[in-house]
């Protein structure tokens, strides 16, 4: 009997803390900050294209979605991927569970990231709860190089005196052997295939033919592509404006690669990975992007090829953005 | 009758009692019970994000420039090094955080000796009792600078050590 008192005083040790543990919400939510941070990705460089340049028909080929610009550089986000993830139009709440976050049990998930100059503030998922697993990671973000023309530039590229032809061709050189250096490092490497090219021409008044007072712009007859010396086809239509491949904007106006039409100050081309990767380019290509003028008596007097490379005169490479990134689980 | 084997049925029942209370005992008291006083959870995530602003702060912005961080140390500056940090610290999706901090270098002098110069003093929300983690990163510093500076005159790779604490 006085066993059975003894027992009986000792039932509340019973059902002290006697559960299955919880589940450990802020080890998930550190692992998915681990893969979006410090993993590119799977399938990432060595095997091309990267998970971000799949469209619709392949997106069941994305294995895991990372953000980083390459493993030798955690903490360094690509635009491009930032701008492809955080697209919840393409990636339903199945894909970010299976292709970022894993694990058994459908968590809920709010992932953010905004950029300390507001510039990036994007997020996915629902809204938070009173308690959840979370991580903060700080990163900085690298974006795509621009190549500017402006009229300072105006002495490189004006015809000699003397010629006499009508067409006009202006050039920006993108040679592949001298962008993909190994010796620089992956985050501020200029890659054509993963990240935009930006061409932009301003002041383009300055390179108009000024002899002629009533000359005020000069017609943009097209935008062609040339590698090595012989020229290639767009491998779509010339005539047709396709945004998720390229846009061109004469003076703000958006047009297709055969505009055909009068232009006063500024040229603008974004030519997008997804273009750039139709096109048959290895390591060592040349890839040339010709702006063809054609007026008759030419208006205007530039010429020459503008190389897109790592000289900053050159190309302008933007600074690397600090941001940071919150993962919440419940 | 009475006899002496009533003594041995009494002492066998009190030892059957006995062992039965030790083994409701034994069996009831292995119940453990997790108190939360356990802070190594909120502890990495605060390491994570001071390691993580260490190292971004040590990548520098464009190719081939100075990081950030080399630049404050050789030039001990305490106040931007503290804006710099804390700035990227407390920056939320959504609000600000409230951490504090403080920093020390350690460094090989001169002469030999292994020194530790104060380059953030901590603020008043130190009592000597917060739970703080402790951070770390080695920064090389290349440059010579000809004006004095605590750490000697030849490029040295010196330690950099942070405390992070939330108030």
């Amino acid at each position: 009997m006085v066993a059975l008192i003894a027992v009986a005083s000792m039932v509340p040790g019973l059902l002290a803390g006697l559960q299955s543990s919880g589940i450990d919400y802020d080890a998930v939510a550190y692992r998915t900050g681990v893969i979006l941070t410090e993993d590119p990705g799977w399938p990432g460089w060595p095997v091309y294209p990267p998970w971000e340049m799949k469209d619709q028909y392949h997106k069941d080929e994305i294995e895991r979605m990372g953000l980083a610009v390459s493993n030798e550089t955690p903490n360094i986000l690509l635009s491009t991927k930032i701008e492809k993830f955080f697209n919840d139009t393409f990636f339903t709440t199945d894909d970010y569970r299976s292709k970022a976050i894993f694990g058994e049990i459908p968590y809920s998930y709010n992932i953010t990231l905004r950029s300390l100059d507001g510039r990036y503030n994007h997020k996915v998922g629902q809204e938070t709860p009173e308690g959840y697993g979370y991580i903060r990671r700080v990163v900085k973000i690298k974006e795509p190089s621009v190549a500017v023309i402006d009229g300072s530039l105006k002495e490189r590229y004006t015809i000699s005196p003397g010629d006499n032809s009508t067409t006009r061709t202006f050039t920006v050189r993108l040679d592949f052997s001298r962008l993909l250096n190994a010796s620089i490092d992956p985050a501020y490497r200029i890659d054509p295939l993963t990240e935009p090219v930006n061409i932009t021409i301003t002041n383009f008044s300055e390179y108009l033919n000024k002899t002629d007072e009533t000359v005020k712009n000069a017609t943009l007859k097209s935008v062609t592509f040339r590698r090595g010396s012989s020229s290639i086809r767009f491998p779509f239509p010339y005539d047709t404006e396709n945004p998720d491949l390229y846009t061109l904007s004469l003076d703000g106006n958006p047009y297709d690669l055969k505009p055909e039409a009068p232009v006063e100050s500024n040229i603008s081309l974004v030519l997008k990975p997804p273009a750039t990767s139709l096109f048959p380019l290895d390591q060592n290509s040349i890839l040339d992007i010709r702006f063809t003028f054609e007026n008759d008596p030419p208006h205007t007097n530039i010429t020459g090829i503008h190389y897109y490379d790592y000289n900053p005169k050159n190309v302008t490479r933007p600074a690397l953005k600090p941001a940071v990134l919150e993962v919440a689980i419940w | 009758m009475v006899n002496d084997s009533g003594q041995l049925y009494t002492m066998e029942g009190i030892a059957a009692g006995l062992v039965m209370l030790l083994t409701a005992y034994l069996i009831l008291s292995t119940t453990s019970i997790y108190t939360p006083g356990d802070t190594h959870i909120p502890d990495m995530q605060l390491e994570q994000l001071g390691s993580d602003v260490l190292a971004m702060m040590d990548t520098p912005d464009t190719h081939g420039a100075t990081s950030a961080l080399e630049t404050y140390v050789n030039t001990n500056n305490s106040t931007d090094f503290k804006t710099a940090f804390l700035g990227y610290c407390n920056a939320k999706a959504i609000g600000t955080d409230t951490l504090h901090m403080s920093a020390n270098v350690t460094y090989r002098g001169d002469d030999d000796q292994i020194k530790e110069h104060l380059l953030v003093e901590p603020d008043e929300t130190w009592t000597g009792r917060e739970s703080a983690v402790r951070v770390t990163r080695w920064v090389q510093l290349d440059k010579q600078t000809s004006q004095m500076r605590p750490y000697g005159s030849r490029p040295r790779a010196v330690l950099v050590e942070v405390l992070l604490w939330r108030a």
